[in-house]
């Protein structure tokens, strides 16, 4: 009985010490908490992005996603007073957080790094712009900042603009487009000549999606809300901008977002758009976009989806295709940042710390921006034999190209970059290179790109680029870009936010899929009276006084 | 009284003490799990707004409270979503004599093989998630999924037809996927009651000439309605309480109107951050209905049947 006891003693002091001396063995690689709303992604880092960070700075980055439930996420680990070691947030969440001590200090820490010494005019001008920082301390940093100027436009694109198969607009003979409707009958007689891809799946005008609606402080559905800035015009949640610097409400049936949603309903009607638009996802959309039953394009990134190489270069590419009665607002580098801020969790370790100001740090470098910018070089850049970087594997995102152990394994698109927002914006200049990170700005890929449809598209419009053609014909609404900590919403305005959000997507949805112009009127008149019920009124006066701090900013840099 | 002390703990006292002991972290689970979350009810009196603590946060008593029904927009929304819910638990509530039903009939079958394949088959949907369950619906019922595509090749519609955005019937489909989810499952609970009625009064009945009808309307049925009404009982105290994954995963901007139930209300308001305090409200209210029910019915059982569930 005795021995019994002894061993069954000794058997647990045993596992007891080796369960102790394998929590405390050795260097082990740290798990960084990364609270981001940018990320797509929830987990740990994987792939060739996460064997770079690995290799550098013996860190794993476990990203805890910020999107998808509203604000839930950050709320419940907000409350919990705990948000992460490492944290991407909006704008009105970070200034909560540096109120209410959630956020590190880094004042001590963040100009002993050069990469990020080199933004110090932006890092400042946000936390000196802070309300309750007197002292100027230092808690976030910017993200996508630019290094040209606030007022100045240096991309070939903007964010919005009609796009167009070059292969079906040239077919048609590149009649000119006077407006919306003529974009639509356009669209028709393309469908009418090709109803079916390749593989004989029905094409369509467009194929919309739900999932984005209500997201990035809208109020509206996000294939209605992007489109608005075609007039020059954008929504400012509650109201919508005019180029004039009026504000008008989201409601005024003059103003863009009534315009584009009849527009849609037309296509509808017309039997132009993909009967799954108000139930599918983002991922069933691109896939239409991938397989070509989408012929019309409106946000840059969705070329990302079609334009291959091979496309640009037999002209079956989309581009940007004028509309005579269009004017484009668009916003100017992003100089100060795009809105969201970099910050550390107040609760981090000495040693977190100062591992996550060295990535910080890196992050920012030119040498950090190419990995997140231009991926690896040796498999999706290298340098050409007059020195000059040149792109390879061009369809490594298309095709999640199975990347070299050597570098980590995996498909390219599996392993790259989850955390999905940077510090340094891919336009910006590469001090290293002098041509921004962004490999279509590259003169190698420009000189190679310069193919027969971007030869006829230039002899047509007299211009090499979208943007160029636009600034020359002075059809650019540009908005400065500043940097102004603008007032958050208490309870009250945020729940009537919340119930006139979900009342706009709701009708929206329902009057792009209305059957008779009467229907959808009164669809509208329906929308406006549950909004004014919920106190759109006070929603607006809220608006209009927060985002006037912003438009006087603007207006001061002009 | 000192003539006790002096004789020190009975046997049976130390027996209780000892027995309370066996209790006792059970009770300790309770407290932690059941009752310590009611302290969270204190935000509800509060303008709480996270990451701000709640010390800091303004006391607003009764404001979340009248809030859901001072305005006439909002009152018509939160009766709207009444009106769902109890058309949905009453739908149910209506219906719920299926799974006994079919429980006698699954009894009735004499082939033990096809028996059990025909109670695996319907059991096993209770194991699917409703994301899962509707991923299904969708690929079937969807504008380019099997349906739609199979009536246009037979030329009966000459554009594809999106089903799950049609908001008619919705109450009575969302009782059909809810039936053939858990209708299985919910048998089983009625199959064991069938098992515990005494073979005997059925071999008499038998002897008597009793019909296989007649056995099943005099013998199964009264012998397995308390186990009926006891469920009954349960589901009517959670009458407010329909879930919320089914009807998440169906609802779209069409068929929102006939399908927010209470739970998916308190989810949308909560899902903005300055919704906390009035989700804490609703949630509050919902507790006290649902033990009022409980109360009510237990009540109304002891009147009619003479007993009690509680």
């Amino acid at each position: 009985m005795k021995t019994k006891k002894i061993i069954a003693l000794l058997c647990a002091v045993t596992m007891t010490v080796s369960m102790l001396s394998g929590c405390a063995g050795g260097s082990k690689t740290s798990t960084l908490e990364f609270f981001d709303v940018a990320a797509n992604y929830n987990g740990v880092q994987g792939g060739w992005f996460a064997k770079a960070v690995k290799d550098k700075f013996d860190l794993e980055i476990n990203i805890i996603s910020g999107q998808g439930t509203g604000e839930q996420q950050y709320a419940t680990r907000a409350a919990s007073g705990n948000l992460g070691d490492i944290l991407i947030l909006e704008s009105a969440q970070f200034q909560d957080c540096v109120k209410n001590g959630l956020v590190k200090d880094i004042s001590d820490e963040i100009y002993k790094h050069d990469s990020l010494k080199a933004f110090q005019q932006q890092i400042d001008a946000l936390n000196k712009g802070l309300p309750d920082n007197p002292d100027g301390k230092i808690y976030g940093i910017p993200t996508e900042m630019m290094n040209t100027s606030p007022t100045s436009y240096s991309q070939d694109v903007i964010y919005s603009s009609p796009m167009l198969r070059w292969d079906l607009y040239s077919e048609l003979g590149c009649p000119e487009i006077k407006d919306l409707n003529g974009l639509m009958d356009v669209i028709a007689q393309m469908l009418e000549k090709h109803p079916k891809n390749a593989s004989g799946d029905p094409c369509y005008m467009a194929s919309l999606w739900p999932d984005w609606d209500g997201g990035d402080d809208m109020i509206g559905i996000a294939n209605v809300v992007q489109l608005t800035t075609w007039y020059g015009e954008k929504i400012k949640q509650s109201l919508i901008l005019k180029p004039d610097g009026s504000f008008i409400p989201l409601t005024d049936k003059a103003g863009s977002y009534y315009k584009i949603l009849k527009w849609w309903n037309t296509a509808y009607n017309r039997g132009l758009i993909d009967e799954n638009s108000a139930s599918q996802t983002w991922d069933d959309a691109c896939a239409k976009m991938t397989a070509g039953q989408v012929y019309l394009f409106w946000y840059s990134w969705q070329v990302g989806f079609w334009n291959t190489n091979e496309r640009l270069a037999d002209g079956t590419a989309f581009i940007y295709t004028p509309v005579k009665d269009q004017k484009y607002y668009a916003e100017a580098d992003s100089f100060f940042g795009s809105g969201r801020v970099f910050a550390v969790g107040s609760k981090v370790s000495k040693d977190k710390y100062k591992k996550i100001m060295e990535f910080l740090d890196w992050y920012a470098s030119p040498e950090g921006a190419m990995l997140q910018h231009d991926g690896i070089e040796g498999f999706n850049y290298k340098k050409g034999d007059d020195g000059r970087y040149v792109e390879m594997n061009s369809n490594a995102l298309v095709d999640n190209l199975p990347v070299p152990e050597e570098w980590g394994g995996g498909g390219w698109n599996d392993g790259n970059n989850q955390i999905n927002q940077w510090i340094v914006s891919a336009n910006a200049t590469n001090p290293l290179t002098g041509e921004p990170y962004s490999k279509q700005y590259w003169s190698t890929y420009k000189e190679a790109n310069y193919t027969q449809m971007r030869k006829e598209w230039e002899a047509k419009f007299g211009a090499k680029e979208p943007a160029e053609y636009m600034l020359k014909n002075n059809l650019l609404v540009i908005s400065p870009n500043v940097s102004v900590a603008l007032p958050t919403d208490d309870n009250d305005i945020s729940l009537i936010r919340g119930q006139c959000k979900d009342a706009v997507n709701k009708y929206s949805w329902r009057m792009i899929y209305a059957k008779t112009d009467a229907e959808f009127d009164k669809l509208w008149d329906d929308m406006t009276k549950e909004l004014n019920g919920y106190g759109f009124d006070k929603l607006m006066q809220f608006d209009k006084e927060k985002y006037t701090i912003e438009l006087n900013a603007k207006n001061a840099v002009k | 009284m000192q003539g006790m002390k002096r004789r020190g703990l009975t046997k049976k006292q130390i027996r209780g003490y000892r027995e309370f002991l066996y209790i006792l972290p059970f009770l300790l689970l309770v407290l932690i799990f059941s009752y310590y979350p009611l302290y969270g009810w204190v935000y509800a009196f509060f303008d709480y707004r996270p990451p701000t603590p709640l010390a800091d946060s303004k006391f607003v008593a009764f404001k979340w409270f009248v809030y859901m029904v001072e305005n006439p927009t909002r009152l018509k929304r939160l009766l709207e979503v009444l009106r769902n819910t109890f058309a949905i638990s009453g739908i149910s509530l209506f219906f719920s004599w299926f799974p006994m039903i079919f429980a006698i009939f699954l009894n009735e079958i004499k082939c033990v093989p096809y028996k059990k394949f025909v109670q695996t088959v319907t059991t096993l949907p209770n194991f699917i998630s409703w994301v899962l369950v509707f991923s299904v619906a969708f690929t079937i019922f969807n504008g380019d999924g099997v349906i739609s595509n199979l009536a246009m090749n037979a030329g009966w519609i000459d554009k594809p037809v999106n089903f799950l955005q049609n908001s008619n019937h919705m109450w009575f489909k969302m009782w059909l996927w809810l039936t053939w989810k858990n209708a299985g499952w919910a048998a089983i609970m009625y199959l064991a009651a069938i098992t515990g009625i005494d073979e005997e009064l059925i071999e008499a009945a038998k002897v008597d000439g009793a019909s296989r009808m007649k056995i099943i309307w005099h013998i199964t049925i009264p012998g397995i309605l308390p186990t009926y009404f006891v469920l009954v009982m349960l589901n009517l105290a959670s009458f407010l309480n329909n879930g919320m994954e089914q009807y998440f995963v169906f609802r779209n901007q069409f068929n929102s109107d006939y399908i927010n139930v209470l739970d998916l209300y308190v989810y949308d308001l909560s899902r903005e951050i300055g919704g906390y305090p009035l989700s804490t409200a609703f949630s509050i209210l919902k507790s006290i209905v649902s033990i009022t029910l409980l109360f009510a019915t237990n009540w109304i059982s002891k009147k009619i049947r003479g007993e009690s569930i509680i």
